[in-house]
């Protein structure tokens, strides 16, 4: 490989991720089920502990739609916004409304309606609307979800007064589906689910650790993928936590042997976001120049506890309110053991984001990055806000950034992508870089 | 050394010989179409002639512009605004800034000590084609390019400064209601000083006080005073400027070499 500056070799555990995948996919596929829509992703966990309940959000399908098959998402885009949505709303959301309101996704098979919605409060108006807008649509079941987050000096007091309202809120919500949909709750698999999937956090930020690492043993583009993988119920939950457990282990010994993820790596950067999915393959551009992204505030801002000064510490998201192998024996028990950890920084990153955007400088720094890249969307405010304040912070110690315009992730409509890989060009260039079969 | 640049922009391409960074010869062409590679070579071959030299003299040709893949004699590369940049610091050593309006691009760059470029913003696409929309709007308004460059700005309103697209629409009423054409064109300019000054601005680093201005527009006194006025400032302009990204690339190429 010329510019070769690391040995590099494929990462063994694609082949589980792929196989968990498949798995999913093909449970999301059956008919039999009640879907819901708008859940974070921590009741998200439960829903599958429910026999028949399944939550299908409007992000990962709308993502799949723009990236997959671009001339149904503009159909169904269209449809959205004949009926008063505009080109505002994030592309997410207005991909999935508008198949909903054409009735059939993009192979033809009627759009899997929403049978309840659990809306949780977000700055984006546009992530808060998909809560609402599948109830708009036909009356269905609705329950609210809610974050154990406040701005301002950390109030212990209030923390414990907000995780008792969370946590009251999602045992009623459980209660209440069980009647509600004639569905029995596997209190079992919620005990497994709960250690399981706070297991899987406690992996991941052990794996952000290496990251940080010279050179990288993984890069964002692979995290992007695994990221997104949910055990079907085949597979049950056990077998995700086997597949980050054999990566934490692969990762930690490609940076004990400094096995590169990218052989060529001598730039690294972090994004604020990533771009529309289906440009990934600028990542890939990139390492031409031995640029690799590391990540991004949606994909690791919360793996590491940052704090104020910047020192920082792998987060664990059993310690210390509980220890790892504690026995769970309730339902409380459980939903508890998920929500404690939340409350000192909430994992719901895009809150975090905007009360804290400047974390991205520490991240800068913990990452040991050269520059950063943040895409100015033009619909899909969540995803923007904050974007150039966090470009003037970064410029002012002495980071290199590049601004690019673009859509939000989920569509593509309004990323040139040629223009876009001009200005990484440029960005390469004026640091200094050529690619390196120049 | 003797060496080359090549600037194919989209309407226009010129081409410089450099040598031991002194411009010793000059060549321009309209860039064309489908035929861009011979106008590549035609402005080049004016440039040598020019200088009194002939191909084989010359060590390296580099090629800059929207058209710089269609250079196939250039040795390599290098982007718009490193052009721009490395042309801005050639002219004006103190330089603090660059900027080019262009009949496609509008570009802005901070210049450091460290690093030549220490930020950087290309214009996206509301502020795309500012240049060939003059251009269109001159023919339609049956101007020479020399009359549109002459228009008084002073006490023009100004059309829609969204995108060309709503400028030209904007145009198009003035059009209708009679207006005449030297004020229709003078809203146009004024509409497209604001655009392009819109990237300016969207740098975060502080620009300075010697900000370069560099493209085809600098052949164009009312977008100057147009855009001075938007701005509050005044630009260094330099004589060469429509030579500025063949110069440019010119002396960066061989720099990076
Ligand atoms: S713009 Fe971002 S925050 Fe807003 S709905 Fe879309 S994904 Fe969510």
């Amino acid at each position: 490989m010329k510019g070769q500056i690391w040995e590099t070799r494929p990462l063994e555990c694609w082949n589980l991720a792929k196989e968990i995948r498949r798995s999913y996919d093909g449970a999301i596929a059956g008919k039999d089920k009640v879907l819901g829509q708008g859940m974070s992703s921590f009741t998200l966990d439960w829903a599958s502990a429910f026999p028949a309940i399944r939550v299908v959000e409007d992000n990962p399908v709308g993502a799949m739609m723009a990236a997959q098959d671009e001339p149904f998402a503009r159909k169904a885009r269209l449809a959205s916004e004949v009926r008063g949505w505009g080109r505002e709303i994030c592309g997410y959301h207005n991909n999935c409304w508008g198949a909903q309101f054409l009735g059939h996704t993009s192979d033809g098979n009627p759009f899997p309606e929403r049978e309840f919605t659990v809306p949780f409060p977000c700055v984006c108006d546009s992530h808060i609307k998909r809560g609402q807008q599948c109830r708009d649509y036909k009356p269905i079941a609705r329950w609210t979800n809610d974050f154990t987050m406040y701005i301002g000096e950390r109030d212990e007091k209030r923390e414990e007064a907000m995780l008792d309202h969370r946590n009251y809120n999602t045992l009623k919500m459980l209660n209440e589906m069980e009647i509600v949909f004639g569905q029995k709750l596997d209190d079992e698999m919620i005990y497994d689910m709960a250690k399981s999937y706070t297991n899987i956090g406690d992996i991941r930020s052990e794996i952000a650790y290496y990251m940080t690492f010279k050179p990288t043993p993984l890069t964002v583009k692979d995290m992007y993928s695994f990221f997104q993988l949910r055990p079907s119920p085949k597979m049950g939950p056990d077998v995700l936590a086997k597949f980050w457990e054999s990566l934490r282990d692969e990762v930690k010994w490609r940076v004990e042997n400094k096995i590169a993820a990218v052989g060529t790596e001598r730039f690294r950067w972090l994004e604020a976001h990533p771009p529309p999915w289906h440009y990934l393959k600028y990542y890939r551009y990139m390492e031409q120049y031995g640029a690799v992204c590391l990540g991004s505030q949606y994909a690791n801002l919360r793996e590491l506890l940052i704090e104020p000064d910047g020192s920082y510490e792998v987060r664990s998201y059993t310690e210390p309110a509980f220890s790892a192998d504690m026995e769970l024996t309730t339902r409380e028990d459980a939903v508890r053991f998920m929500t404690t950890p939340d409350a000192r920084s909430p994992r719901h990153w895009k809150i975090e984001e905007y009360i804290e955007p400047y974390k991205l400088n520490d991240m800068m720094k913990i990452y040991n990055c050269d520059g950063a890249l943040l895409g100015l969307w033009r619909a899909g405010v969540g995803c923007t806000l904050t974007r150039k304040e966090q470009a003037i912070r970064l410029r002012e110690e002495g980071y290199s950034v590049m601004v690019y315009e673009g859509s939000q992730p989920g569509d593509r409509v309004d990323l040139d992508e040629k223009r876009l890989l001009e200005q990484l060009d440029t960005w390469m260039e004026s640091l200094g870089f050529r690619k390196f079969e120049d | 050394m003797i060496i080359a640049g090549i600037d194919m922009g989209v309407q226009n391409t010129r081409a410089v010989i450099i040598k031991d960074n002194v411009v010793i010869g000059r060549g321009a062409a309209p860039t064309g179409g489908i035929d861009r590679p011979e106008m590549a070579m035609k402005a080049y071959e004016d440039a040598l002639s020019a200088a009194g030299i002939a191909a084989g003299d010359v060590s390296k040709v580099y090629a800059t512009g929207k058209g710089k893949f269609d250079v196939a004699f250039a040795d390599a590369v290098l982007t718009e605004t490193v052009a721009a940049a490395r042309a801005a610091r050639f002219y004006f050593p103190e330089a603090t800034a660059v900027f080019s309006v262009g009949a496609d691009e509008t570009l802005a760059a901070a210049l450091g000590r460290e690093r030549l470029i220490s930020e950087f913003v290309l214009n996206q696409k509301c502020s795309a084609g500012l240049g060939i929309f003059i251009t269109y709007l001159a023919r339609r308004l049956g101007m020479t390019m020399a009359q549109a460059a002459a228009v008084d700005v002073a006490d023009a309103c100004a059309v829609n400064d969204g995108c060309v697209v709503f400028a030209e629409l904007d145009a198009l009423s003035m059009m209708n209601s009679g207006e005449d054409a030297d004020a229709i064109m003078a809203a146009a300019i004024k509409a497209v000083a604001v655009r392009a000054a819109t990237v300016l601005c969207d740098l975060t680093a502080p620009v300075g006080d010697k900000v370069v201005l560099v493209g085809g527009f600098t052949q164009s006194p009312a977008f100057l005073k147009a855009l001075s006025s938007c701005m509050g400032r005044e630009f260094l302009v330099p004589d060469d400027a429509e030579f500025c990204g063949a110069v440019g690339a010119a002396l960066a190429g061989a720099e990076a070499e």
